[in-house]
């Protein structure tokens, strides 16, 4: 691992690292870049896909995520990898996706530079967008960031509060922000060749304390450990038919929670497919077997279904959460399950490349209890 | 005392399962099972699948949120799949599976899946009395009452 430091100049965070990622782009060693922008509204910022370096005012520390950056690259390379490089400014979480994305042949990473982000907490899309406080929302993350305190935990998405790794791991290049002063400078870590030929000639400094980068790591990762530990505690209780049909019972089955789930790639959903079309006689006589039936039907059968589809590559980035007209907290209920069924597989998503995921894999002498008792 | 209370109540509760039975071994067990005139309680529903690698949990979701108050997957014995693999990747589904089961909770023991092969009429019929009585022995699917899933 090669870290070296970007100076930040004039006391502006962003504006140095818009230079740097300029420098990246200009260099001609990666053609585009996808990174978060502001859009001309000023209210919110966006995944771009920029090729001209004038026209790139990234805005990589706001703390927003309005849509997955993985099924964007999954979409932009399914078909055929690109031929040229592009760089992806991604958050951990993204990345792990992206990883899941890859090993479901959904996604290709030839040709793709990642450059992941640490990610201090994103706020939800109307929060980010009417933000209550009088600063703006990058500015009060990040002040609240430097002076470690609490401010802006209480807007944060709840997948953010309970994240499980904030740091990025699979990435080719890194900007950290733990274990240094982001008002002095920020950190750019090169973990493969190419992301250490691309800063090779960059503007950076050398750095001359890689242990306290380290410490911040651990330390950042002991504490979200600790606080997602709460957490599940916490939400132990969600179990049991009346709580759970309480729960979804807001859920109107319009599906937006799978369609922004990274980890839902189907072309066609089974539960929009024709399975689910039936003549009125069998509305009927399904009717008959209760008595009566709550409408739209099957909607707990399709969070069900959907979880447990996806539960086992669940990267936890709470954009289905976030998707949801109803408010409905789903990590409350996904995030428990996840982290028991992930357990059951030893199955860490997101974390190794080569790795597969475990329905399609099987060994002979395992899980011997189920089939004959 | 309670124990005994309970079974009472259940004795003349008859369980609804909802049977997946593959094409290539368990159907030709069960069909065995007719043919050779071996009795065995009516309880079950059974639904010829080709393969038990290709039931997908939402089917036995499904089932048991209807009200079913049992489900039985049957599939070739280890090592014998018709299409090599598809019994490994429908135990894995299965553990899987559980988790759901327990966030719902439901008893894991209302899912059976078994390996019966196509010259076990004998076993099937056996499987099917046991599953049976141990689901009288649970009692009611509690979902079934639910009527706003």
């Amino acid at each position: 691992m090669t870290q070296k430091v970007l100076k930040i100049k004039d006391n502006d965070v962003g504006g140095s690292l818009n230079d740097f990622l300029k420098h990246l782009l200009s260099s001609g060693k990666i053609q585009t870049l996808l990174v978060q922008q502001t859009l001309p509204s000023k209210k919110i910022a966006f995944p771009v896909l920029v090729s001209d370096p004038k026209k790139l005012h990234a805005d990589v520390l706001a703390p927003i995520l309005p849509v997955s950056t993985a099924t964007i690259i999954s979409k932009m390379t399914k078909v055929q990898s690109p031929t040229r490089p592009i760089g992806v400014v991604m958050r951990a979480c993204q990345i792990r996706a992206l990883v899941e994305l890859v090993k479901l042949n959904q996604a290709s990473l030839t040709n793709i530079v990642i450059i992941g982000v640490d990610c201090p907490g994103t706020f939800p899309l109307n929060t980010y967008v009417d933000f209550p406080e009088k600063k703006s929302p990058t500015h009060f993350l990040l002040d609240s960031f430097t002076q470690k305190t609490d401010d802006a935990e209480k807007y944060f998405r709840s997948a953010c509060r309970v994240c499980k790794d904030p740091i990025p791991t699979n990435a080719d290049l890194v900007i950290g922000i733990y274990g240094t002063d982001i008002q002095k400078e920020i950190l750019i870590e090169a973990h493969t060749e190419i992301g250490r030929e691309l800063i090779k000639e960059a503007p950076l400094d050398e750095e001359k304390d890689e242990k306290a980068r380290e410490k911040a790591v651990k330390e950042i990762r002991e504490a979200k450990e600790q606080k997602r530990t709460t957490f599940l505690k916490e939400k132990e209780g969600n179990r049991g038919i009346e709580r759970i049909a309480e729960f979804f019972e807001k859920c109107v089955n319009c599906h937006n929670c799978q369609q922004a789930c990274p980890i839902c790639y189907c072309k066609e959903c089974l539960f929009d497919s024709a399975v689910f079309d039936a003549e009125g006689y069998k509305y009927q006589r399904r009717t008959e077997v209760k008595g009566l039936m709550k409408m739209p039907n099957d909607a707990l059968l399709f969070q069900l279904g959907r979880m447990n589809h996806m539960i086992l590559s669940c990267v936890e980035c709470g954009l289905c959460e976030q998707a949801c007209p109803n408010n409905i907290p789903l990590m409350d209920v996904f995030i428990p399950v996840a982290e028991n069924a992930q357990k059951e597989f030893a199955y860490n998503p997101g974390k190794e490349k080569t790795e597969k995921i475990p329905m399609i894999v099987y060994r002979e002498d395992e899980f011997l209890e189920v089939g004959e008792k | 005392m309670n124990e005994e209370k309970k079974t009472q109540k259940h004795e003349n509760f008859e369980p609804k399962i909802v049977g997946f039975l593959c094409n290539w071994c368990s159907y030709a067990g069960a069909d065995l099972a007719g043919t050779s005139r071996i009795q065995y309680p009516p309880n079950i529903r059974i639904i010829r699948v080709m393969c038990s690698g290709s039931v997908d949990s939402m089917y036995i979701l499904r089932a048991l949120l209807d009200g079913a108050d049992g489900v039985f997957v049957g599939g070739c014995h280890p090592g014998d799949c018709h299409y090599i693999d598809g019994n490994y990747k429908a135990r894995r589904r299965m553990v899987l599976l559980e988790n759901i089961l327990n966030t719902l909770g439901l008893e894991k023991e209302r899912v059976w899946m078994r390996w019966i092969s196509a010259s076990e009429g004998q076993k099937f019929a056996d499987t099917m009395r046991e599953m049976t009585e141990a689901i009288r022995k649970l009692g009611p699917n509690p979902i079934a009452k639910h009527w706003d899933l």
